[in-house]
């Protein structure tokens, strides 16, 4: 397989070693920085980006899986700001110190994705994976519930 | 993102802030206008260091504290824009540099709204009365028949406006006022209102700049290992693994830097990215000297606390005659409170990028306290403060840890060694295993309850390492200020005995989130509904009567009438939004506390389930009076945000020791709450409105884990007197 993948639509050829991380070959070579560190063991969420439209941790995706790829970035989840997400994230002031949301979203995206009308207990199972330390949880959770609403009003 | 964005604007300001009339515990500042307002050459209008109008009408609002989430950056310039009366669309907030020029920077303690409120309302009327000046002097009316009105002004004698935009330049050469008119509560335009934070829009984009974000050319990156136990040393380094690996900039060792936000040193590994620079670190082969500190073990440690107030320690104040106080009581009872070590774990591990030259020093952090890294790194350098150019980044959550600045003193190290900017991101372990924790204690509190009901003595003995020893390792045991909740007792108890007991710190303690008030509210409250329970009586009722009594017993000039006044009215709301007294099914309790604290008051009624060992907290209602509220959309964030973390601290989070180094690591071990965890409802409410606003960064915290645990006792009849509940069986 070539060494090239696409992120937020732009084609990339990777020369550097395969096992770096996803989540270091976005901040450090590319320099998309929205995507955060948070634990490096899949275990906060902070690096949440989607892969051929799946929600994976970047920071124990090996870059080498993405060859031949899709990722998708927070940089990238719309072309200006408008996924019904991000309006909902708005609209609730969810973030605090906003560093964990990027990965809340995009853990948020492939849910709604996955599942348009998820319930409760839906969306705990698929956000449980994703800190908030500042706690904007109750938030996380109504904004989904509306840009769930939004999108199939749409 | 371009480096140069991040590179100081250069913009002359003018000094505001006598900083040198701060009262000792920040209560007051006193304003320094200065008396001419021209502005160096620079275009627009800018009267102080905290507003700049441009002659398009652009408005720039600089922010002197520091922003981790708490919602400042937002609530202080809204407050200047409101006093300014200029269109908050047209408004850019900008996080102002390390400077004493923004008065103190120094972001905990909940002082931002409590000390620099009023300032900031000086800052934006001033500019406000200039504009209008103007406006009068180009139309030759008196400037009382001139008025601003969103961002123009107007006039009392025909239609003609004229824009901030436009009146910039006249204005700027005005002089400027001494005592600005501030405008009276009807008049708010923002304050009081849930005006949106300024960043959201950056934020759900993924373009807020945090301090592990910053990329300057040809930056290196780093990573760290610290020495594990405080005050011990390298013993040996054996880098051989890194040999023919392509990328590794350096190994350096930085020594420890003994000063309280020094470095604990370690070894760090600078590299051509993050990856590579923390793999290299692990692969190290590192012997470390665990030095005086090494046979640390937290177990051992709190038994040795509970030893320690539960027999007779220094006195620090004894009021009235406890012991009589003690033989005349009907009710008496005592009880033992013990907490363990918290790591603030912020999702932005500790960050900074630093480029050192002889000539010059630049910083880049997630910080609380940019002046306190000029100081710091001032000293380190051999340099002088104001020579260390500080730019304070969005802190990704802070709690009280990016106040010190240990993680700074390393980037500067290797930036220096290297002699290029680096970027060191602390790895998750190293920021959980060599914080600066929050302390674990032990209370030990008696009590007496007379016939008619009053509570008449108490005793109450505490033992914690404290953050002073941070500053003087010769401290043995929480000192009188550190003790100063107690002493100022919030009951107003006639006969009280305050002891302390040995405590020698092991290991670097800090502020965390609420500080001592966090085992302070625990105790005093978890207490207190016991006493209610042994005495027979309904907790609320109990509450009632202790608040009521100090009110009938406190010299009308006394602070703890006002104290006792709004705890009271906190706690009775509280209880009436919580339905104190609902009929609940078998298993279900409902559990009050209230907490004076930072100034402000929280009272929290919590409905909890428990089902075996589990515990499910249904509904919390928090009432709070923290003065007038300047944004209660942010203000009712921090509550919802230490419920949670309040949740996690009396649930399960602790960090413990062992041979003198923290055993956690990461989320999995330091399991702080998560989404499915959280409370389903949490109401919030405002009270007490027509007192000062005070600040609510730390006051919600406290509060929590002491009406959760007596709810547990509602609910079950199992009491937990230790945070976390999950470090013992409960009595």
């Amino acid at each position: 397989m070539s060494n090239t993948l696409t992120v937020n639509g732009q084609d990339h050829t990777v020369d550097v070693d395969g096992n770096m991380p996803l989540l270091w070959y976005l901040r450090d070579v590319l320099e998309l920085t929205g995507t955060k560190y948070g634990c490096g063991m899949s275990l906060c969420g902070a690096c949440t980006v989607h892969l051929d439209g799946n929600a994976v941790r970047s920071c124990m995706t090996p870059v080498s899986a993405a060859f031949g790829k899709k990722v998708t970035t927070i940089e990238g989840l719309s072309p200006d700001g408008s996924h019904p997400l991000q309006i909902a994230w708005i609209k609730n002031n969810v973030p605090q110190c906003g560093y964990c949301q990027a990965g809340q979203i995009m853990s948020a995206a492939d849910l709604l994705e996955r599942n348009p009308d998820p319930s409760l207990d839906e969306i705990h199972a698929a956000m449980q994976g994703n800190i908030c330390r500042c706690g904007t949880y109750l938030r996380i959770r109504s904004a989904i519930q509306d840009a769930a609403k939004s999108m199939q009003e749409a | 993102m371009s480096a140069t964005r991040l590179l100081s604007g250069g913009v002359s300001r003018r000094d505001f802030i006598k900083h040198s009339s701060l009262a000792i515990g920040g209560l007051t500042v006193s304003v320094a206008l200065p008396l001419s307002a021209a502005t160096g050459g620079d275009t627009g209008f800018q009267p102080n260091a905290f507003v700049h109008v441009a002659p398009d009408g652009t408005v720039t609002l600089w922010c002197g504290r520091c922003e981790m989430g708490q919602g400042i950056s937002t609530a202080l310039p809204a407050a200047v824009a409101d006093e300014l009366e200029a269109d908050w669309a047209r408004v850019t907030v900008l996080q102002a540099d390390g400077d004493k020029k923004y008065g103190p920077q120094g972001t905990g303690g909940s002082r931002s709204i409590n000390i620099m409120l009023e300032p900031m309302r000086q800052a934006g009327a001033a500019a406000r009365e200039m504009l209008v000046a103007a406006a009068a002097q180009a139309w030759g009316l008196a400037a009382t028949d001139c008025y601003a009105d969103n961002h123009v002004v107007r006039n009392r004698q025909d239609d003609r406006e004229l824009g901030y935009g436009e009146l910039a330049d006249a204005a700027a050469a005005l002089p400027v006022p001494e005592e600005p008119a501030l405008k009276s509560k009807d008049e708010f335009r923002y304050i009081g209102k849930p005006l949106p934070r300024h960043d959201q829009d950056e934020v759900v984009v993924g373009t807020r700049v945090y301090g592990a974000d910053v990329k300057l050319p040809s930056m290196k990156y780093a990573a760290i290992r610290h020495v594990p136990v405080m005050g011990g040393s390298l013993k040996s380094l054996d880098k051989s693994a890194l040999t023919g690996i392509d990328g590794i900039t350096a190994v350096v060792e930085i020594p420890r830097y003994n000063k309280p936000f020094g470095t604990l040193g370690g070894v760090a590994v600078v590299a051509d990215n993050t990856w590579l620079a923390q793999q290299a670190v692990g692969k190290l082969d590192i012997e470390w000297e665990r030095g005086p500190h090494g046979d640390y073990d937290t177990d051992a440690y709190k038994q040795e606390l509970v030893r320690n107030v539960e027999a007779p320690g220094e006195a620090v104040l004894d009021r009235g005659d406890v012991d009589a106080a003690f033989e005349n009581a009907t009710v008496r009872h005592a009880a033992t409170y013990v907490g363990g070590h918290l790591s603030h774990s912020p999702m932005e591990p500790m960050a900074s990028a630093a480029w050192v030259t002889d000539e010059r020093c630049e910083i880049w952090a997630s910080t609380q306290d940019p002046q306190g890294i000029q100081n710091t790194i001032a000293d380190y350098l051999g340099r002088q403060p104001e020579d260390i150019i500080v730019h304070v980044m969005m802190a990704g959550g802070a709690f009280g840890r990016k106040f010190k600045c240990d993680y700074v003193t390393e980037a500067v190290a290797l930036s220096k060694a290297i002699k290029a900017p680096v970027q060191l991101t602390w790895s998750r372990e190293e920021d959980t295993r060599t914080g600066y924790y929050h302390s674990c204690s032990a209370q030990h509190i008696e009590a007496g309850v007379d016939a008619e009901g009053n509570l008449t003595g108490w005793l109450h003995r505490a033992a914690f390492p404290p953050i002073s020893s941070l500053f003087d390792p010769s401290v043995t045991r929480p000192g009188e200020s550190e003790l100063a909740q107690v002493t100022g007792h919030p009951y107003g108890v006639p006969n009280l005995r305050v002891e302390s007991g040995e405590s020698i710190a092991h290991t670097r303690i800090g502020w965390y989130r609420a500080v001592y008030d966090i085992f302070w509210g625990f105790a005093f409250n978890v207490f207190t509904d016991e006493l209610a329970h042994k005495a027979g009586a309904d907790p609320l009722a109990f509450y009632r009567r202790i608040y009521e009594r100090s009110l009938a017993t406190a010299p009308s000039d006394e602070p703890r009438r006002e104290q006792a006044q709004r705890s009271l009215a906190v706690l009775n709301k509280a209880a009436e939004m919580g339905e104190w007294g609902r009929s609940l099914p078998d298993g279900h309790g409902l559990g009050l506390a209230v907490h004076h604290s930072y100034h402000s008051y929280t009272a929290m009624a919590v409905h909890a389930e428990v089902q075996g060992d589990e515990i499910h907290v249904h509904r919390v209602d928090c009432a709070v009076d923290c003065g007038l509220v300047l944004n209660p959309d942010i203000a009712t964030a921090q509550m919802e945000g230490a419920v949670v973390m309040g949740l996690g601290l009396a649930l399960r989070t602790e960090l413990k020791f062992k041979d003198g180094a923290v055993v956690n690591s990461n989320f999995h071990d330091y399991p702080v709450l998560r989404i499915h965890e959280t409370p389903p409802v949490i109401n919030v409410a405002f009270i007490g409105q027509d007192y000062r606003s005070t600040g609510l960064g730390e006051p919600g915290v406290p509060t929590f884990a002491p009406a959760l645990s007596n709810a547990v006792f509602a609910a079950s009849g199992k009491r937990y007197r230790q945070v976390p509940f999950a470090a013992a069986e409960p009595v």
